[in-house]
């Protein structure tokens, strides 16, 4: 078999002559001949040499002999560049020495939630230490941090916070009207409202977009400043990271929640009256029945609900931030991982808390 | 303009918004290793970025191989960019990829060669800076020096016709740095490429460079030009001197 290097041994070139003629060459066995002509090659790239080199290793692999005619000495200078045997095992090769066995796949996959879990326990008694020692001295918070992410987990988030609480508000009240309709009690879509509100979606909501907002950057936050070695200083000038940075973002996500979650509650109940309104129930006999429904057992499970869901996303968002690898994409991976666990945890809270309130009595 | 002329800047005025260099015009010649000096903070890296057409000057003109990086046409532009690889002072390389992946993008991006040629193509490159071994290992796996090799290797995917290096030896030890330079020369060499650097490693300059240009901060302009031996034995002002000599401030 012939084959002809073309005079600029291109990508372009090669290319086309590399899907037209391989097909052929690998076809050919110890008992064929490759003759390749060299002779008119008068520049060569890098991908005229991966050429060259290739039919050298599939000569090596299939035994055919290759009989090259280079007057220019292009062929002899790739393989000095280049030594065959040490491309006879390819990429691909190299890349399955690396690849892992399936089994080993899923041990190393259980091992790694098992660590998760340790590295977040042990994340939870370290805040939990840190919380008993700020205790006894309050004055090691760092104030001036926990009052900016107080504006930035609260005050900053009040605009979405209003829009979701009222469309929420609308959505439940247009959902319930056409069921109650068809018995005439409309006026008590005001009752599902409030207490739907206040015992369960006011905080779980707001908790959903908390996790979503805050816990995320919380993740990402922690996350860039370990890539950039800022907690690796930290620790170095003997500040410990869970102190300077995890608690003030607890704290503030802690706190925040209750007051953020009155807000979904009220503007959920304007978006309600509104709907109400509109099919024709007086705004009066609305907050009437309102008040009526809304019992302070309710407002206190609501509000204590969503403290814990905050301090939920603050410590699931602190420690995926914390514990992120020092790769960029680690830092994407920190936040998903932020947003995800929170909703896990949250729904699995909440799930507690509707067992106990049904023990309780409450 | 002669044919061994390979860029031409031309009373280029380098920065984002203001000025940090000002009147700046030198040529490259073909094959050669060409090194830009300076202090930190006299923008070297910027004149290398407005180089590689990353941001335009914001006055007088670049041009590879005559076709200007920046202004003119986007075919231009495009013919332009098609001529050089950069590699970065950290590497940039891809995390999420391994270096045989990162080596093998700009070749699956730009040309039509099947898999295997790539893969294969992209090994050659790997081998030519020693991490062959390294080709399934990813980023974060393996060390400085080795990032900055593999970053080299990947702008030279495409046998571009000038390599542009921000930093190769910054924040490498000595004999790490030393072995980078051998590269760029064994680079130079097998490859013909043309290289422009950007650094103030001395050790470097001596070994690699054939000619450079000083850039001040202060002044905001060019000091000198000429062979690394010539300015520091017969430095043109007392800041090539320093620089040379290593004569701190106080």
């Amino acid at each position: 078999m012939y084959l002809s290097l073309p005079e600029e041994c291109s990508a372009e070139n090669i290319a086309r002559l590399w899907q037209e003629t391989m097909p052929a060459i690998t076809r050919l066995s110890s008992a064929d001949e490759l003759v390749v002509v060299a002779d008119d090659v008068k520049s060569c790239a890098g991908s005229g040499e991966a050429l060259i080199l290739e039919l050298h290793r599939r000569s090596a692999t299939q035994g055919f002999a290759i009989v090259c005619q280079d007057r220019n000495g292009v062929v002899a200078r790739t393989l000095r560049l280049f030594e065959v045997k040490r491309f006879l095992d390819n990429a691909e090769a190299g890349n399955s020495a690396r690849r892992t066995e399936t089994p080993v796949q899923i041990g190393k996959a259980v091992v790694e939630i098992f660590d998760n879990i340790c590295e977040q326990l042990a994340f939870l008694g370290e805040m939990t230490v840190s919380a008993f020692k700020l205790l006894a001295r309050p004055g090691r918070l760092r104030l001036r941090d926990t009052m900016l992410h107080l504006e930035r987990v609260g005050v900053d988030a009040l605009p979405i916070i209003l829009l979701i609480g009222f469309l929420l508000g609308v959505i439940l009240a247009f959902m319930s009207a056409t069921s109650f309709r068809q018995f005439g009690v409309e006026v008590y879509v005001a009752d599902l409202i409030a207490v739907g509100l206040f015992r369960e979606l006011g905080a779980l909501i707001t908790a959903i977009i908390l996790a979503g907002r805050s816990g995320s950057a919380f993740a990402a936050e922690l996350g860039s400043m370990k890539v950039n070695e800022e907690i690796d200083a930290l620790v170095t000038l003997g500040l410990p990271p869970v102190v300077f940075l995890a608690m003030p973002r607890v704290i503030a996500a802690t706190l925040v929640m209750p007051f953020l979650t009155i807000f979904t509650i009220v503007s959920g109940l304007a978006g309600g009256v509104l709907v109400l309104m509109s099919l024709g129930i007086p705004a009066t006999t609305y907050w009437q029945h309102v008040f009526n429904s809304t019992h302070l057992s309710n407002v206190l499970l609501g509000l204590s609900k969503a403290a814990v869901f905050g301090l939920l996303v603050g410590l699931v968002g602190c420690s995926q931030g914390l514990r992120a690898s020092r790769t960029a994409d680690a830092v994407g991976r920190a936040a998903t991982a932020a947003v995800v666990g929170s909703l896990v945890l949250i729904t699995v809270c909440d799930g507690i808390f509707a067992v106990l309130s049904y023990i309780l009595g409450i | 303009m002669p044919d061994d002329i390979v860029i031409t800047v031309d009373n280029v005025c380098a920065g984002y918004d203001v000025p940090v260099l000002e009147g700046i015009s030198f040529n490259v010649r073909r094959g050669e290793i060409f090194a830009i000096l300076g202090g930190s903070g006299c923008g070297k890296s910027t004149l290398l970025k407005h180089m590689a057409g990353l941001t335009p000057p914001l006055a007088g003109e670049i041009r590879l191989m005559g076709d200007p990086v920046t202004g003119g046409s986007q075919a231009d532009r495009a013919r332009a960019l098609r001529h050089f690889g950069m590699a970065y002072q950290s590497g940039a390389l891809f995390g999420s990829m391994t270096l045989l992946e990162n080596v093998s993008l700009p070749l699956e991006s730009f040309t039509d060669l099947p898999r295997d040629a790539r893969c294969l193509l992209a090994e050659m490159k790997l081998e030519l800076v020693g991490l062959k071994e390294y080709a399934s290992f990813f980023p974060a796996e393996i060390s400085g020096g080795m990032k900055k090799r593999a970053a080299i290797a990947r702008a030279m995917a495409l046998d571009p016709e000038i390599l542009l290096l921000d930093e190769p030896s910054a924040g490498l030890d000595p004999v790490t740095s030393a072995g980078l330079d051998r590269l760029i020369l064994r680079i130079r060499d097998l490859q013909g490429v043309t290289v422009v650097m950007v650094t103030h490693e001395l050790a470097s300059i001596f070994a690699v460079a054939g000619r450079c240009i000083m850039l001040d901060k202060p002044s905001r302009s060019m000091l000198a030009e000429g062979r690394p031996s010539e300015l520091r034995d017969n430095p043109p002002c007392a800041a090539v001197r320093a620089f040379f000599n290593r004569e701190g401030k106080d």
